[in-house]
């Protein structure tokens, strides 16, 4: 079953004056419980596909379809309602929150705008929400700049959680955190995955990570598609110059023999 | 306690702070002090200071105890100057959310019209504001605010601006916020640092133009004001110069008092703005 199915999408940005293609006739497909990963260098569209997936931004041309219906032609209430169900991780934790809140906020809003739970609930909710990330409910009244980055990026993956969404579009998620915390949240987001059958599109320029996590990768060069396929067959073998590249530019563990 | 260490620090927050403490305790203690009616007469009129110590600061044209009329006068020059400063930066940052937040045709429609508000010279508005709707407290706040709230909204807005491509307002709108909880709530407490930074300045402009409307004789006429005093006073400028000298001395007194006090203020929370 699609989740997601983005066809020709297209957003051009004038830069200097001049028009340059951002994201140029991309078409991909999410099915349920899958992840896919964008990869490409900076400035290969990858994190404008997230924000036309989202409607943060909106595309020139193209078509987004979500859960079967056309997600852009939704508006006002009716667009807010259905955000419910496609959520999104940045990739830096800090500045995904607003400075002033606490962890409780953070996980209240998503509770009470969607009327996921009455008031008097919402506490009991959001402490199961800590626990399904792995985190102390007790951390609920903390400011949310007092926690440590790698609590931070799971505080967010509990707010994309707390609507039961379908999909979580992952921006570079793991990307701003160090090595050994990285590896958790992407078990954490496995897990996930198993038990509720959420979708990822996971934005990535590390193929390292990739590789652990995807099922299929896209790999953008310059707004448009250059080639598509499996994760780790495509990772073992890029037929396209900027696959090659950005596979020889992974760094590996090369052992000295004495 | 950290922050008010940071606001001791400097001799010109401290000398601010005393000020501002003095007039408060006179605002507040006026009606225990001098319980009559301040404008009663208490006196032998044009008595000169320290003459007569039943009353100290000496009377003016009427006979009233001047030292009276200057503790009364505190009361209205810093409610005023209060109310019509928070008045301003309640409809400044509001406005100026609204307009950097919704951005387009609002954004555009919103700013021509603080851009005519700052054209007009805001103590003429004032003027002209009292004039037409008739003199009393709440129309001079209303007066005062309506030349004040233009300054808070361009800097709010251009707060807003910068705040609204954060990750956390794309995060609010990812949750499904509506976008008038997301300029209210997220938005605008992130972009209050900076407009609170004018207040010092609009608090003690407010002042000194009740003062002036006062001296026009555009203040409430049931309340004592510095504005007032001095006015009161301007016809015997030559024979009995205290009875302008002494509110002018408390007016210039108040305002910086005021005006230094808010720039300890700045000065304390802009450290720890550039921390974190």
């Amino acid at each position: 079953m699609t989740v997601l199915a983005v066809s020709s999408l297209a957003k051009r940005y004038r830069r200097g004056g001049k028009p340059f293609a951002a994201v140029d006739d991309v078409s991909f497909e999410i099915g349920r419980a899958e992840t896919l990963a964008l990869a490409g260098p900076s400035g290969s569209g990858k994190s404008t596909i997230a924000r036309l997936v989202l409607r943060l931004i909106e595309p020139d041309a193209g078509r987004v379809d979500f859960e079967g219906a056309d997600f852009l032609a939704l508006s006002g209430a009716a667009l807010r309602a259905r955000r419910a169900r496609i959520q999104m991780v940045f990739q830096d934790p800090l500045a995904a929150f607003n400075p002033r809140v606490t962890v409780a906020r953070v996980l209240d809003d998503p509770l009470r705008i969607h009327g996921i739970a009455p008031r008097a609930e919402r506490p009991r909710r959001i402490a199961a929400l800590l626990e399904r990330v792995g985190l102390d409910a007790g951390l609920a009244a903390r400011a949310i700049h007092e926690i440590s980055g790698g609590q931070r990026q799971r505080v967010a993956i509990a707010r994309a959680i707390a609507t039961r969404p379908t999909l979580i579009v992952l921006d570079e998620a793991v990307s701003a955190l160090d090595v050994s915390v990285r590896g958790q949240i992407l078990e954490l987001l496995l897990d996930l995955q198993r038990q509720e059958r959420i979708a990822y599109l996971f934005i990535s320029h590390d193929l390292g990570v990739i590789r652990a996590v995807a099922h299929r990768v896209v790999i953008l060069d310059a707004g448009r598609i250059a080639e598509s396929g499996d994760a780790r067959a495509v990772i073992a073998n890029p037929r396209s110059a900027i696959g090659k590249a950005l596979v020889a530019a992974t760094p590996r563990l090369t052992r000295n023999r004495p | 306690m950290n922050r008010l260490h940071r606001f001791f620090r400097t001799p010109e927050a401290i000398a601010g702070a005393i000020i501002l403490a003095l007039l408060i305790v006179m605002a507040l203690a006026a009606p225990l002090l001098f319980p009559g009616d301040p404008q009663a007469i208490a006196g032998p009129t044009l008595l000169p200071p320290f003459q007569d110590w039943s009353l100290p600061l000496g009377t003016d044209r009427l006979g009233r105890d001047v030292l009276a009329e200057l503790f009364h006068g505190a009361r209205t020059s810093l409610a005023v100057g209060l109310a019509a400063a928070a008045a301003a930066l309640l409809i400044g940052s509001v406005i100026g959310t609204l307009a950097g937040f919704a951005g387009g045709l609002i954004d555009e429609v919103l700013m021509r019209i603080t851009d005519a508000f700052q054209t007009v010279p805001s103590f003429l508005l004032a003027l002209a504001f009292v004039s037409i709707v008739g003199p009393s407290l709440s129309v001079v706040v209303a007066a005062i605010a309506l030349g004040a709230w233009t300054g808070p909204a361009r800097v709010a807005r251009a707060e807003v601006l910068s705040i609204r491509e954060r990750d956390y307002v794309a995060g609010a709108r990812v949750i499904g916020m509506h976008p008038l909880e997301i300029a209210f709530r997220e938005v605008l407490p992130n972009a209050l640092p900076p407009v609170l930074a004018l207040s010092s300045v609009i608090v003690a402009a407010a002042i000194l133009t009740e003062a002036a409307l006062s001296f026009l004789g555009l203040g409430d006429p049931n309340r004592v004001t510095w504005g007032g005093m001095i006015a009161e006073g301007r016809a015997v400028l030559r024979t009995a110069p205290f009875l302008s000298v002494v509110p002018g001395i408390a007016l210039m007194l108040t305002v910086l008092g005021v005006y230094l006090a808010g720039e300890g203020v700045v000065e304390s929370t802009a450290v720890r703005r550039s921390l974190s």
